[in-house]
């Protein structure tokens, strides 16, 4: 049980620098995902973290001490790792308890404690089999019991479910996530997977490029995301992204324009160019719109490609009169083109020329130059000052 | 294997026979018609059974079929070195059985039999000493040469550092170096007289103790126990290593706790080619000690003893040569079993 402390964390490499000045503070308890691509530095944070990497400059600390100069054993950590690394030569028993053996604990006490972290990733009876015996599932549990058996203050988790198939992979999640509400330790979990850092985590940390983007709830980051590269990385499809630029009363892109008066948003002025960022699921077939607080001005579009999900269709949309569909471009930054999430009862078909909506409220505005997030919905910004308040931007 | 009286064999008549018989081809073949080389026109498979002689048919047989040459090739070359292997030991042997004094003329058995020997062997001179102090030294050697090479392997195998590969390059030039060339001036140091040793070994010097066998005889083997140990060592993944150290261990306790058992084949094979390498070793042994068991002679000097000056026990050399194999053989025994059931990294994904 500690509160895990990172001070402006630089790693570099003879060339590269894969962490670049990341500060944040972990609560005693808290579960906290270090997600990004791959190649962001994650694994080289919590390296730091466990003291299998020492950090070019900065800072780590654990509960109130600094551990940066601390070998990994005096840490009160314990780790998962992607390849799960049980000792080969060792069964069970001797895997579990290896950490233990290393302590001044008596047999008993050592036999206690590894059946009860046995008993809580449910391996009972399975003590004396070798790793080569166990499937996937169990080896993985093999290694979680190997870690929460010490009672660590930290728990440290490298992309541990990413070697296990699809459908192990949910399982594990929730086992982790019962897991978490029964040992009450901290637990800083490593995955490049959006969805399993949605799904568990108290906060996200997104990182990328070795720094990190924003570190919030889950629903934060989706939400009101810091930048534009969370807000890109964190939703599955990803949000779309359109050019504009700000000219007097509205934000104009290549094929419509959105009311709105640029006075009334911060940092930027007319002229500047801007991004406009909407989720396939804030886009609405005109016909429904109705239910919308806030639409904008009808789109012209024409359908492209379907892709029935079951309970969702993803809608390709081309905007732009005479643009194809290219295999070249990501239509989630295309201006020409425009992802829709619709329920699976809508009546549309390919090749279809419809029009759409953007939900105001649901608009996001990142600033071209810097990626930083301007505003989240911009309802009731398409005026003069009215009195309405703006939605308050991240 | 081109017969000149192959027209006039019977199975050459047969072959004609069979052809014009059976009629499939019309005509009976011409029996005089030759090949340049020799050998009969055949026209079919059958006919070349028929018409080669066993060797020339096996040989046809093996071009089309060359996994039977493989094979015999393999059964040549094995023989061949079982032989060259095994026949200097039952001559040994035959050697050893035969009373002293009837060694002329013995072909492939003993004249006589005379196991007693090999009892004799340690009536005469204290063998069993020369083949503790060989023991002693071989076994030293191999455990110096573990530990050290253990280390080095770990560095070379495991941490970047700068200058990593020129000082692999510096290892493998040593161990190029003769033997010969260091023995004069150690033998000049092991001679001289330090102050410090004087608790140890009573006059000072280094000559007529383990130590002066042990250590030109480590440093000799290192280099092939560094390589062996450097490249198993490399294969152990990372995760594991780390896996060791944040459970609790420090890096030289996650090498003998995790990399080493994992590297068993790898440490069994240097520990096993270092021992007989300094078991068998003749320089170092013969010269760094006096050759008087009381001052560690190794087995070497224990088989010379047995030629005086008048006479040559030769059954009796023999007798202790075959004695002197016995550790190395149980030893290899043992360490096969080891290394055949080497361990597997089964519970690593990667």
């Amino acid at each position: 049980m500690a509160r895990v402390q990172l001070e402006h964390i630089t790693k570099r490499y003879d060339d590269v620098t894969a962490v670049d000045d990341v500060s944040m503070e972990i609560e005693d308890g808290e579960f906290v995902t270090f997600v990004g691509p791959s190649g962001c530095g994650k694994s080289t944070t919590m390296e730091t973290v466990a003291g299998l990497t020492q950090p070019t400059e900065g800072q780590v600390y654990i509960g109130d001490d600094d551990v940066t100069n601390l070998a990994p054993k005096d840490r009160g950590v314990a780790m998962v790792f992607q390849n799960i690394a049980l000792f080969p030569h060792m069964d069970v028993f001797e895997n579990i308890s290896f950490g233990l053996r290393l302590r001044t604990y008596d047999d008993e006490e050592v036999h206690r404690r590894v059946e009860q972290a046995a008993d809580i990733v449910q391996l009972e009876g399975m003590l004396d089999r070798m790793p080569d015996e166990l499937s996937g599932g169990q080896r993985q549990r093999v290694a979680i019991a190997r870690a929460i058996v010490r009672n660590p203050d930290v728990f440290l988790m490298d992309e541990p479910l990413a070697n296990l198939d699809a459908k192990l992979r949910v399982h594990m999640r929730t086992e982790l996530q019962r897991l978490h509400r029964e040992l009450e330790t901290t637990i800083i979990y490593v995955t490049h997977d959006q969805a399993e850092a949605m799904t568990m985590s108290d906060r996200i940390a997104v990182l990328n490029e070795g720094r990190l983007q924003q570190l919030a709830p889950p629903l934060t980051c989706y939400n009101e995301p810091a930048n534009r590269f969370v807000a890109g990385f964190i939703g599955s499809p990803s949000m779309n992204f359109i050019e504009g630029e700000l000219v007097d009363g509205s934000l104009e892109t290549a094929n419509f324009t959105v009311e709105l008066d640029a006075a009334r948003l911060p940092k930027v002025a007319v002229g500047d160019a801007v991004t406009l960022g909407i989720r396939p699921e804030d886009v609405h077939l005109t016909a429904y719109a109705d239910s919308l607080a806030a639409p904008t001005e009808p789109i012209d579009a024409k359908t492209d490609v379907l892709e029935p999900m079951g309970d969702e269709v993803f809608v390709y949309l081309l905007l732009a009169e005479g643009a194809a569909g290219s295999m070249e471009e990501d239509p989630a930054t295309s201006p020409n083109q425009l992802l829709m999430s619709v329920t699976p009862d809508t009546e549309i078909e390919a090749d279809q020329d419809i029009n759409v909506v953007l939900d105001r409220s649901k608009i996001h505005l990142f600033d071209a130059a810097t990626g930083e997030a301007l505003v989240h919905g911009i309802t009731g910004l398409e005026g003069p000052e009215s009195g309405t308040a703006p939605t308050e931007a991240e | 294997m081109a017969d000149p009286t192959d027209s006039t064999d019977p199975t050459t008549a047969d072959s004609s026979d069979t052809n014009s018989n059976d009629g499939s081809d019309g005509q009976p073949r011409d029996p005089t018609l030759r090949r340049p080389d020799g050998g009969a026109v055949v026209e079919n498979d059958r006919d070349a059974e028929l018409d080669r002689g066993p060797f020339q048919q096996w040989v046809s047989d093996s071009i089309s079929h060359p996994e039977r040459v493989y094979r015999a090739m393999f059964y040549v070359a094995a023989i061949f070195f079982l032989f060259t292997t095994l026949f200097p030991f039952y001559w040994l042997l035959m050697v050893a059985l035969t009373p002293e004094g009837q060694l002329q003329d013995i072909v492939f058995t003993p004249n006589g039999f005379n196991p007693g020997a090999f009892v004799e062997v340690f009536q005469v001179i204290p063998f069993h000493i020369y083949m503790f102090n060989s023991f002693v030294i071989a076994l030293a050697s191999t455990i110096v040469v573990l530990v050290i090479a253990s280390l080095a392997g770990y560095a070379f195998g495991r941490l970047e550092f700068p200058g990593r590969t020129p000082l692999m390059l510096l290892v493998l030039v040593i161990s190029f170096f003769p033997p010969a060339a260091f023995f004069i001036p150690l033998n000049d140091l092991f001679n001289t007289s330090f102050a410090i040793l004087r608790p140890i070994t009573g006059d000072g010097t280094l000559y007529n103790t383990p130590f002066a066998l042990v250590t030109p005889l480590s440093a000799i083997f290192m280099p092939l126990a560094i390589f062996i140990l450097t490249t198993f060592y490399s294969q152990i993944p990372d995760g594991l290593e780390d896996a060791a150290r944040v459970e609790g261990t420090t890096r030289l306790g996650a090498l003998f706790r995790v990399i080493i058992p994992l590297s068993a084949p790898g440490v069994a094979t240097a520990g096993v080619l270092t021992f007989i390498a300094v078991y068998n070793e003749f320089f170092f042994s013969f010269l760094m000690t006096d050759g008087q068991p009381e001052n560690w002679a190794p087995i070497l000097d224990g088989i010379l003893a047995y030629q005086g000056q008048y006479q040559v026990l030769y059954n009796l050399m023999a007798a202790a040569s075959i004695l002197g194999v016995i550790p190395v053989a149980i030893l290899v025994v043992i360490a096969q079993e080891k290394i055949v059931s080497g361990l597997t990294a089964g519970a690593l994904k990667e």
